[in-house]
């Protein structure tokens, strides 16, 4: 497997001659790719950290497409689905794309639609996992807190002045003016309207 | 008076009997000359018998002269009627020997009466008298005349004839009357050497010459007694032989008659009147006769007749005689013409039989040939059509008088005329009823040149006139037509359901195509990127191309298939490997199966043998359970989606069975035949015509189609096809009539 920096796009098809020539346009157009022939192999060198998107045969015998896709949502990867089928099914492709795949291509696929869709599954997975960075930033900042920093930002970001704060935890405006200074410096922000973008994204908020 | 007188007197009378007796006999069969020749030698006896008794009595030279001068006149006569006996009675004697005797006791006899004493004695000189057994008995003693020689050798003759006849009748193998008349005569001719030595008064004895002479006769009598107990023994059988005849006759309905035509007069037993109607006593001469014929028979026997008598042919004929009662009676007339010297006919023998029950019966026969529904044909041992009715004429277009006389292989296509020739000879072989060329399909030859399909039963028929084959021909084109048709809608029934099974499967038979399709189309891109990529990795472009001709290839294969299954024409009979038609449905529908989740098993059987069909109609049917199994599993978990198709041989090898198991549900009791009813459905898609034109395809395929419940789970369908022929025995494909 490639290294975390380089994404891999992953090609599983029970059909070989199939498998081999995806692979050989995916290769063409520079991108790097592991081939897999059936559900059960990929899901044995599955590494969740490795970036990349998934090429998946829908129709295979034992584990088919849809199978597969769910395997991975139990298991919480992230890893975009590009539905590869040469049945165009319509049901199938609406369950697929319910349970968040990427795209759905029928074969014959063109390069370029492939290599399109590959490469927004690459950029969506990339994103994901950016996005997935920061919010364990935040989360880290968020668990150096006290409990009573804790107390004090919900207060902050639900908009409300370091006097009633202070009413409300029964203590006096000062108080809560060091701890709001330490919940700034912790959460590394400058602002009030920093502190409440980056609480909104970890769920924290008012009720 | 003296025995000897008595004695001598008493021999002559037995021989007078004898003589009388056989005489009579004689008269009233004149021509057994044989009778008069013995009655012609006993009374020579007699009279010997009578000269000697004469002789013994006698006392004068002068007497005695006389009476041995005459006694010879009797053994002229008896010497003369044995010879004749032997050739007559025992068919023996040399020729020249018979005229040696005759001619030398005839000189004898001559000489005897020119001599003035006779030819023993130039004189008798003397009586001498001495006595004998108590009796004064005479010899005569005189002068030898030389002359007598002459007797001596004809005794001598005599005996060598006997003794020859003796031995011929002995080597014919009549042994008995060999030693009884040959013995006699020879005894007889030995003992009659006393005279001389009496004579020559070596012995005194008085002459017995003529017993000697009764014991021949009474040995011929005695044979000849024998002959007419035979003879009266042969009357009697002849009786009873002639009384089990005119029974014989009379139970067969046989009439004899005899014809003298010189004197026109007809002699017919009892029987044969009544036969041909005539009263018991009437008289009956040829114009009597022809009046009872019918009229329109008339001619034809009176043509038989006179060709009969002119060339001596065998007569017969068939006519009708009318009774007196009105009644026709038919009869057949066999006889033949006797002629005398001159080369007239003047006698005719014959016999008559009442055939009316035969003609009646023949004349049922062909009025039940001619009201059959079918066309039949009679034909003879050399194949020659005997007899047709009007619906052979209907089939085969040719008149009555146009096959009648004729060769049957008019009527049999030339293509198969040596055959059936050698089929013909087969079946009068071994003729027994049987339809002939089980398994051929057979073609009657039209007076037009067409041929017609034909069926034929055969029917061996034993007559008086030999053996006959009935052929009882039914032309079946009508029943061809319409199985034709039949075919023709079963096959675009299965057409349409083809169409149907695919309507279906189209998602997974685009699937199939989509598969190559879509790799050419890779490949071929991930080439085209290569190239502008400028670095040109041959080998890998090598590879790629090598995928698109396969993948290319693959296509092709599909729409190879599809068109096959579309393809709305004849239904084929070829050899069918069933494991391959298994192999092709299994690629048919694959992607189907894998898009269902279901797992196929095969258990297909090694070196199945062929079966005759259409290999795309029995794909089908494969296709309909299969698809019909995986419906049936749809409701299954994945992983329990299984469906298992097994090959078999089945019954001794005679047949190929296949059946698919699913582990779906089961079918209910009561549906196990619904379900193949047309429009019998489960599916709210489906036209319900699956497998009701699976089981009509397996039908035409001579096979049966059924389904049965698993023990577990599931429902299994099997399907059940003969073994083609060849591949059990040699398949006739020869076609013929007879």
């Amino acid at each position: 497997m490639s290294t975390p920096s380089s994404p891999t796009v992953f090609v599983v098809d029970d059909y070989a001659p199939g498998r081999r020539s995806i692979m050989r346009l995916l290769r063409a157009a520079g991108f790097v790719a592991a081939a897999f022939a059936s559900a059960q192999d990929f899901l044995a060198q599955y590494d969740p950290q490795a970036p990349g998107c998934l090429v998946l045969d829908l129709a295979m015998p034992a584990v088919s497409g849809l199978e597969l896709q769910n395997i991975l949502t139990q298991k919480g990867s992230l890893l975009p689905i590009i539905f590869l089928t040469a049945h165009g099914d319509v049901s199938k492709s609406v369950q697929a794309m319910k349970h968040g795949a990427s795209d759905f291509l029928t074969k014959p696929v063109n390069d370029e639609d492939l290599l399109a869709a590959v490469r927004a599954a690459i950029e969506k997975d990339r994103a994901l996992r950016q996005e997935h960075a920061e919010l364990a930033e935040v989360r880290a900042r968020l668990a150096t807190l006290t409990p009573r920093e804790r107390e004090v930002l919900e207060y902050v970001v639900a908009g409300k002045l370091n006097k009633q704060i202070a009413g409300d935890l029964g203590t006096v405006e000062q108080t809560i003016k060091i701890h709001r200074a330490h919940v700034m410096q912790k959460m590394r922000v400058r602002s009030v309207a920093e502190l409440v973008r980056l609480t909104q994204r970890c769920g924290i908020g008012i009720a | 008076m003296s025995w000897v007188t008595a004695v001598w007197s008493m021999n002559a009378a037995a021989c007078l009997t004898l003589s009388g007796f056989y005489f009579a006999v004689w008269c009233k069969q004149r021509q057994t000359p044989m009778y008069l020749v013995f009655s012609c030698s006993a009374i020579a006896a007699a009279a010997i018998s009578v000269f000697e008794l004469w002789m013994l009595n006698s006392t004068t030279v002068d007497q005695y002269e006389q009476l041995v001068r005459w006694i010879h006149v009797p053994t002229w006569v008896l010497t003369l009627s044995f010879v004749a006996f032997v050739r007559l009675y025992l068919h023996a004697g040399r020729l020249w020997l018979v005229w040696s005797i005759y001619a030398l006791r005839t000189v004898v006899l001559i000489v005897n009466f020119i001599f003035p004493v006779g030819i023993n004695f130039t004189a008798v000189t003397d009586i001498r008298q001495f006595s004998w057994g108590g009796q004064m008995v005479s010899v005569p003693v005189g002068t030898q005349n030389p002359w007598g020689l002459l007797s001596t050798i004809s005794l001598l003759l005599l005996l060598i004839f006997s003794v020859d006849a003796a031995i011929t009748v002995w080597r014919s193998g009549d042994r008995r009357r060999a030693l009884l008349i040959g013995g006699s005569m020879i005894f007889g001719a030995i003992l009659a050497w006393h005279v001389p030595l009496v004579i020559w008064g070596v012995i005194d004895v008085p002459f017995f010459l003529g017993f000697t002479y009764t014991a021949i006769v009474a040995t011929m009598g005695y044979e000849l007694s024998n002959d007419l107990a035979r003879v009266a023994g042969l009357a009697r059988e002849l009786e009873i032989s002639e009384k089990r005849l005119n029974l014989a006759a009379d139970s067969a309905d046989l009439g004899m008659w005899e014809w003298d035509i010189a004197r026109d007069e007809i002699w017919i037993t009892d029987k044969g009147r009544a036969l041909l109607g005539f009263d018991p006593s009437e008289r009956i001469n040829r114009d009597r006769f022809l009046s009872v014929m019918h009229p329109e028979d008339r001619d034809s026997v009176l043509q038989t007749l006179e060709n009969s008598m002119r060339a001596g042919a065998q007569y017969e004929s068939e006519y009708r005689m009318m009774l007196p009662n009105g009644q026709l009676r038919w009869m057949t007339g066999r006889g033949h013409v006797e002629f005398n010297r001159n080369g007239q006919p003047v006698r005719m023998r014959g016999a008559s039989l009442d055939i009316t029950k035969r003609k009646q019966a023949e004349d049922q026969f062909r009025l039940v040939v001619e009201a059959a529904p079918s066309a039949m044909i009679m034909v003879n041992t050399e194949g020659q059509i005997a007899l047709v009715n009007t619906q052979a004429e209907a089939v085969f277009g040719y008149s009555r008088e146009e096959l009648i006389g004729h060769p049957l292989e008019m009527l049999v296509p030339e293509r198969f005329g040596s055959h059936h020739m050698d089929y013909r000879h087969g079946y009068f072989g071994d003729a027994r009823a049987r339809p002939m060329g089980a398994g051929r399909e057979l073609f009657g030859l039209r007076k037009d040149g067409s041929e017609v399909p034909i069926e034929i039963g055969l029917n061996p028929i034993h007559t008086s006139e030999g053996l006959f084959v009935l052929a009882s021909v039914i032309d079946i084109s009508e029943r061809k037509q319409a199985e034709l048709d039949a075919a023709r809608r079963r096959n675009e029934m299965a057409h349409l359901s083809r169409v149907t099974t695919l309507g279906e499967l189209s998602g997974s038979l685009a699937h199939e195509l989509n598969l190559p399709l879509g790799s050419i189309l890779s490949n071929a891109q991930a080439a085209q990127r290569i190239l502008a990529n400028g670095d040109a990795n041959l080998p890998e472009v090598r590879e790629i191309l090598g995928d698109i001709v396969s993948e290319d290839k693959r296509a092709a294969e599909v729409i190879r298939r599809l068109r096959l299954w579309l393809k709305k024409g004849e239904v084929q009979q070829h050899p069918v490997r069933i494991n391959k038609v298994v192999q092709d449905v299994l690629k048919l529908i694959r992607s189907d199966l894998i898009n269902q989740q279901v797992t196929v098993h095969t258990e297909l059987a090694r070196n199945l043998p062929t079966v005759t069909g259409d290999p795309v109609q029995l794909q089908q049917v494969l296709v309909n359970l299969m698809v019909n199994a995986c419906d049936a599993m749809a409701d299954c978990n994945a992983p329990e989606r299984r469906l298992l198709i097994r090959t078999a041989i089945e019954d001794g090898s005679s047949a190929v069975i296949v059946s698919v198991t699913d582990c779906g549900g089961s079918i209910p009791e009561k549906k196990m035949e619904e379900i193949f009813e047309p429009f019998f459905t489960t599916k709210e898609k489906g036209m319900g015509l699956g497998l009701s034109v699976c089981r009509t395809i397996i039908a035409a395929h001579r096979g049966k189609l059924w389904a049965t419940n698993n023990a577990d789970r599931g429902a299994t369908l099997h399907f059940i096809l003969p073994v083609m022929a060849s591949d059990k025995a040699s398949v006739t494909t020869n076609n013929g009539i007879g």
